[in-house]
């Protein structure tokens, strides 16, 4: 099952529209099981990717794999086992709920109409509306009940929860995470909220301007990410190993660092980072692919 | 997909039927009337109408009284654009305004099943209420045709085999440009206005040439002539003119000065003429090509209808939606 340890893997994929590249040189594998979040501001290509994992899209270049299958070659068997939640979660408007779910019996190779029928209940919405009257938070959770009736191996979301009130959110992260915890389901969910994504993801893709700027295992990626705050200065910075970013305030300067020991000099100090810091200094670096390796130092 | 294409479109579908249903019936019952002036059927009728006196009164009765039918008929021009572009517009279309083909096509079912099993239910009801209508309507016009000939506009372009092409030539427009614009009434729009101008170019223009027309010429006689100078009644009568007397055609500038002359000098203008050997002639299209040309002009739309699906297959096929 080696072929399978991936959820998703894509090598050097890009994707141009008419108005340019929307997505470059994405090299990504992502394991199996646990919940993977991208992030990334609005336009950083999200949307874009997310649409070529689940084959709504074709890459410009490169390949995208989803759990060891080439997603263009989309056959039944491929696509049943790929869910997908669009954003604003789109259901035939007119349809009543009931009809909903007859669409997804009828679209689908293993529906659990039991399963879709149980959530709903559970959550009061009733069979015979038109999905058109609910509210947002109820469109949002029959989609996913669709969704998640499919059976699939991999769930994906784009921005679920985006458009939600608190509430709604709260109660669909819910019924998400609770569906994790029932079977070996893999989410992959985008979200420009960075906040709340320690409690509920394991995984990062931060993706900004088209371009995949970090990836990794989050508890990993704290561990090698640290603050350091010293007297203020513009040397000696080498040592410090890989400088996410650096911050200068009159007096201390505060650098963010991959992998680095603490600067031998007097006076300064580690402290841990956290995820949102994190992934705003990773948002704010220039995209350029020079300086992705060159460390950078911002004023 | 059976049931989803029927929930999707019943809307479209019942209301172009009960359309369809409406005028179909009002035509059935006004035609059985026109048809009831005609015992021996009016085709049979139409040969005798110079020597019988009977027939000749059940035609005249018929332009009375259901003259005005015929006139509205028309408006049946539009049939064929209203039941493909509405039944066209909105299988992508609406799929692209609402975000579900999203929905549509990442659940188990290929996307080109998808748009296969669509293309060819909804082209289906295209052709069967269009080619319903078209069988009333071609029976109720039958003793017009036998009266009038059936190449003439009001008849060739809603009987036999023509309106189902445009209709889908209209499906055709209507789809792709539902895929390309991603909006259901500018798709409407667009195959409106595409099916108006494809049909008068074509109507005008092109059909016309579909044959070499015939020519028939003949001196103008001492007694009087017709306005026509056709062989038949039926025949579609593209020119006519007069011509000298080596056969030459004249320009109408010429034909009036020779009026004016005959004017001048008092005599008879018919009389004027034939001493001169002025000659009438006629370019035409025999009325047995009707079948002929039906079949180049409905394989002409039925051709570009074909091209447009391609566009639209080779757009979803590439994920360019």
């Amino acid at each position: 099952m080696t072929a399978t340890e991936f959820a998703l893997r894509t090598d050097g994929v890009g994707k141009r529209y008419r108005k340019g590249w929307a997505l470059r040189d994405c090299t990504l594998a992502l394991p199996a099981g646990g919940v993977i979040a991208l992030v990334g501001p609005n336009g950083a290509g999200k949307t874009t990717l997310l649409r070529l994992v689940v084959g709504l899209l074709a890459p410009s270049t490169g390949t995208v794999e989803v759990l060891g299958h080439d997603v263009t070659a989309s056959t039944p068997q491929t696509l049943s086992r790929v869910g997908f939640l669009a954003q604003d979660h789109p259901l035939y408007k007119r349809f009543t709920v009931a009809e909903m779910l007859r669409f997804g019996r009828a679209c689908n190779l293993r529906f659990d109409q039991g399963l879709a029928e149980r959530r709903l209940a559970k959550l009061g919405i009733p069979l015979d509306r038109r999905a058109g009257t609910l509210s947002g938070g109820q469109q949002a959770q029959v989609a996913l009940a669709l969704a998640l009736a499919k059976r699939p191996d991999l769930l994906v979301l784009d921005e679920p929860v985006a458009s939600l009130d608190p509430l709604a959110r709260h109660e669909f992260l819910q019924v998400l995470m609770g569906a994790v915890a029932e079977g070996g389901v893999t989410v992959l969910f985008s979200s420009h909220v960075v906040h709340e994504l320690e409690r509920v993801c394991d995984h990062l893709v931060v993706l900004n301007n088209g371009r995949v700027t970090l990836t990794g295992d989050i508890d990993t990626l704290l561990a090698e990410h640290r603050l350091l705050v010293g007297p203020r200065t513009a040397t000696d910075l080498d040592r410090a190993g890989t400088v996410v970013e650096a911050v200068h305030s009159d007096r201390h300067t505060t650098l963010l660092v991959r992998d680095g020991a603490i600067p031998a000099a007097p006076g300064w100090q580690a402290q841990p980072v956290a995820l949102e810091d994190l992934v705003l200094a990773y948002l704010r670096r220039p995209s350029e692919p020079s300086a992705a390796v060159t460390p950078e130092v911002a004023a | 997909m059976t049931w989803l294409i029927w929930r999707q479109h019943r809307t479209e579908v019942c209301v172009l039927g009960l359309l369809v249903g409406m005028f179909g019936i009002a035509l059935l019952v006004l035609g059985t009337q026109a048809h009831e002036l005609f015992p021996g059927g009016p085709a049979r009728c139409a040969g005798e109408a110079g020597m019988n006196e009977a027939c000749a009164a059940s035609f005249r009765r018929l332009d009375e009284e259901y003259g005005y039918v015929e006139n509205l008929l028309a408006a049946f021009y539009l049939v064929p654009v209203v039941i493909g572009a509405f039944l066209g517009a909105p299988l992508l279309a609406r799929e692209l305004e609402d975000g579900t083909w999203q929905l549509a096509w990442t659940q188990a079912v290929p996307r080109m099943r998808w748009l296969a099993a669509k293309l060819v239910a909804l082209a289906g009801v295209t052709v069967a209420l269009t080619g319903m209508f078209t069988a009333v309507l071609t029976w109720f016009r039958q003793p017009f045709d036998a009266w009038e000939g059936r190449f003439q506009y009001d008849a060739f372009d809603l009987e036999g085999l023509v309106p189902p092409a445009y209709a889908l030539f209209a499906f055709g427009v209507a789809t792709a440009a539902g895929a390309i614009l991603r909006r259901s009434l500018p798709a409407f729009g667009v195959a409106f206005g595409a099916f108006l101008a494809a049909r008068m170019s074509v109507g005008l223009l092109a059909r016309p040439a579909y044959a070499t027309p015939l020519t028939t010429m003949e001196p103008v006689g001492v007694g009087g002539s017709t306005d026509r100078p056709v062989p038949g009644f039926a025949d579609w009568m593209i020119e006519h003119g007069y011509a000298d007397a080596t056969g030459r055609r004249l320009s109408w500038t010429e034909y009036y000065e020779l009026e004016d002359a005959a004017n001048r000098a008092g005599t008879n203008l018919n009389q004027f003429l034939h001493a001169r050997g002025i000659q009438q002639f006629g370019v035409y299209h025999p009325a047995d090509r009707f079948w002929t040309f039906q079949l180049i002009e409905a394989a002409l739309f039925l051709a570009v209808a074909a091209v447009l699906i391609g566009v639209v297959v080779w757009r979803v096929r590439r994920r360019m939606i």
